[in-house]
């Protein structure tokens, strides 16, 4: 996915999205705080507006685009970004991947690869802060806080590619 | 009215720019044209009625007059907040970024528009400096209303919104230049020695806000970093404001100070909070600035003027619309319907135009005194209009345009 950057003077800026084929969304960001939505069909065709958001109102529905308040998709894993190299990562824990019926103490997670499983969403519940007896389950979402780098290593091990 | 401005002419002038906009939405026209016919119509009334009796003359003590200082105070107070935010938004940077394609399409929009402007003068029998401010006039677009148009239209999420917007950029800095090189000329008046100290005095400052700007980055950061949205704006309306001021006792433009100020703050991390907090405060004085011209405006003066402005509309509209339209087609290499809509969307001129035609009108030849302040009156409101209309039929004009390809 590429996005491009423009500035508007005395505008604000533009950000158009690649979609499928030659469609663009673009999102005019005012300076105001206003945002507008256009949709571009293909290259040479005029931008039709789609919807203005108010500041508030554009943050909010970020938000909830973002998937902060619901996660649909619980087999791929998903990160939201704190800062330049932190994550929080939902990952789903494969039925062939070693830590399978191990005690979070004996992955050692935290030590080799630096992360730490803040929480286990498993069926329709969600255990916080779960303590280092907790055994993972095949099909168990590990939320888990770390470097980038270290929740790439981390996708490896629960999906069962590389050996823990 | 030997008495100042009562609260209750500010009233009245807030009322006649208020109907001036429901009138503007109403017919789906930009504000300016309607907020200086507010001011004509409010400055016939307020001369008109001097010699009448009853309640017209009643009425005629209750507006503002034409000699008010109040309004003229506001309408400098827009100038100010105009520039300044000129140059909030002028970066060095942006220019820089883009500098083949934007330096092409603005050096081709000044060499195509400037010379007619000037040319016009000349031919009316005017000196040198009176059309070289003619050609400054007839010149510059109106970001104002160029960047409202395009909004409103949707086209700033299409590609010909990158050639309007960077000719605007041009002509931003252009314009300060000119305003620089104009208040030298023309506010330094006088015999040869004063004009040339005064020129110094001028240049000097001038350096001293460069340098502010070039290197105060800092200063200006550190001046605004305040947890407090009244004091932030305070502080920032009393430097534009001061600095200002402090360039009209020079003898340089408010203006230019005004557009240096901006650029100063333009580069730090306030940029965002400066547009959203003051652009409330410019459009209430840009709304007075519009206001004060047509106030001061004689119909008697515009009237004389017609034939002039008659060429100048035909002959302007057609040069902005060749450059726009090379501009989209050979600098940005866009297709034949979006280059007309280039073409078109800069057409629009307004207020830098009626700014350089202020800035003139203290100069003690009756050309640049009572003419081109007529002239650019006239002028703005035919351009405003025409520019506007010529955006919407676009397209329809790019279909009666043949497309060469």
């Amino acid at each position: 996915m590429t996005v491009y950057e423009s500035d508007l003077p005395g505008v604000g800026k533009k950000f158009e999205v690649e979609l499928d084929g030659e469609a663009r969304l673009v999102i005019v960001i005012h300076n105001t705080g206003k945002r507008e939505l256009f949709l571009r069909e293909s290259e040479d065709a005029d931008a039709e507006k789609l919807f203005g958001l108010s500041d508030r109102l554009a943050r909010q529905v970020g938000t909830i685009m973002e998937g902060a308040y619901f996660q649909p998709i619980r087999t791929d894993s998903i990160e939201t970004v704190l800062s330049d190299d932190t994550l929080i990562e939902w990952t789903k824990v494969q039925a062939d991947s070693p830590l399978v019926g191990k005690t979070l103490a004996e992955t050692r997670l935290r030590q080799e690869l630096g992360v730490s499983v803040v929480a286990i969403q498993r069926g329709g519940e969600t255990i916080e802060n779960p303590g280092a007896d907790t055994e993972i389950l095949a099909e168990d979402t590990l939320v888990v806080l770390g470097s980038s780098e270290a929740c790439r290593q981390l996708d490896g091990v629960v999906s069962g590619d590389v050996d823990g | 009215m030997a008495e100042g401005t009562t609260l209750l002419a500010v009233g009245a002038m807030f009322l006649a720019l208020v109907l001036a906009g429901v009138l503007a939405r109403r017919a789906g026209v930009s504000v300016i044209p309607l907020y200086i016919v507010a001011g004509i119509g409010v400055g016939e009334v307020a001369t008109g009625a001097a010699g009448a009796s009853g309640t017209l003359a009643e009425v005629a003590t209750m507006v503002p007059q034409p000699d008010s200082e109040f309004v003229a105070l506001g309408a400098e107070l827009g100038i100010v907040f105009l520039l300044f935010f000129l140059g909030l938004e002028f970066s060095v940077e942006r220019l820089l970024a883009s500098r083949d394609r934007l330096l092409s399409a603005g050096a081709l929009d000044l060499a195509v528009n400037f010379p007619v402007g000037v040319a016009i003068g000349l031919v009316a029998g005017w000196s040198l400096v009176e059309a070289f401010v003619l050609g400054g006039v007839v010149y510059i677009s109106s970001s104002a209303v160029i960047t409202k148009s395009l909004i409103d239209l949707g086209w700033i999420a299409n590609a010909e919104s990158e050639p309007m917007l960077g000719t605007l950029v041009f002509e931003d800095l252009a314009i300060a230049l000119y305003l620089a090189i104009l208040s030298a000329v023309v506010l330094g008046g006088g015999d040869l020695a004063s004009a040339a100290q005064g020129v110094g005095v001028a240049g000097g400052f001038l350096l001293v806000l460069v340098a502010g700007v070039v290197k105060g980055e800092a200063l200006f950061a550190r001046y605004l970093a305040v947890d407090s949205n009244e004091l932030f704006v305070l502080r920032a309306v009393a430097v534009a404001t001061l600095v200002g001021g402090i360039a009209l006792e020079l003898g340089v433009s408010e203006a230019v100070a005004a557009f240096f100020v901006g650029m100063g703050f333009s580069s730090t991390r306030h940029l965002e909070a400066l547009e959203r907090l003051l652009a409330p405060i410019r459009d209430v004085f840009a709304a007075v600035f519009f206001f004060y011209i047509g106030l001061t405006t004689q119909l008697e003066l515009v009237g004389a003027v017609v034939g002039l402005l008659a060429v100048a509309v035909v002959l302007t509209t057609l040069s902005k619309f060749a450059s726009g339209y090379l501009t989209g087609r050979r600098v940005y290499g866009l297709d034949q319907r979006r280059s007309v809509r280039v073409a078109a969307g800069l057409v629009t001129r307004g207020e830098f135009s009626l700014i350089i035609a202020a800035l003139v009108a203290g100069a003690s030849s009756p050309v640049l005194a009572e003419t081109i302040p007529a002239f650019a009156v006239g002028y703005v409101l035919v351009m405003s209009v025409l520019g506007t209309l010529a955006m919407q039929y676009a397209d329809r004009i790019a279909d009666v345009i043949p497309g060469a390809t």
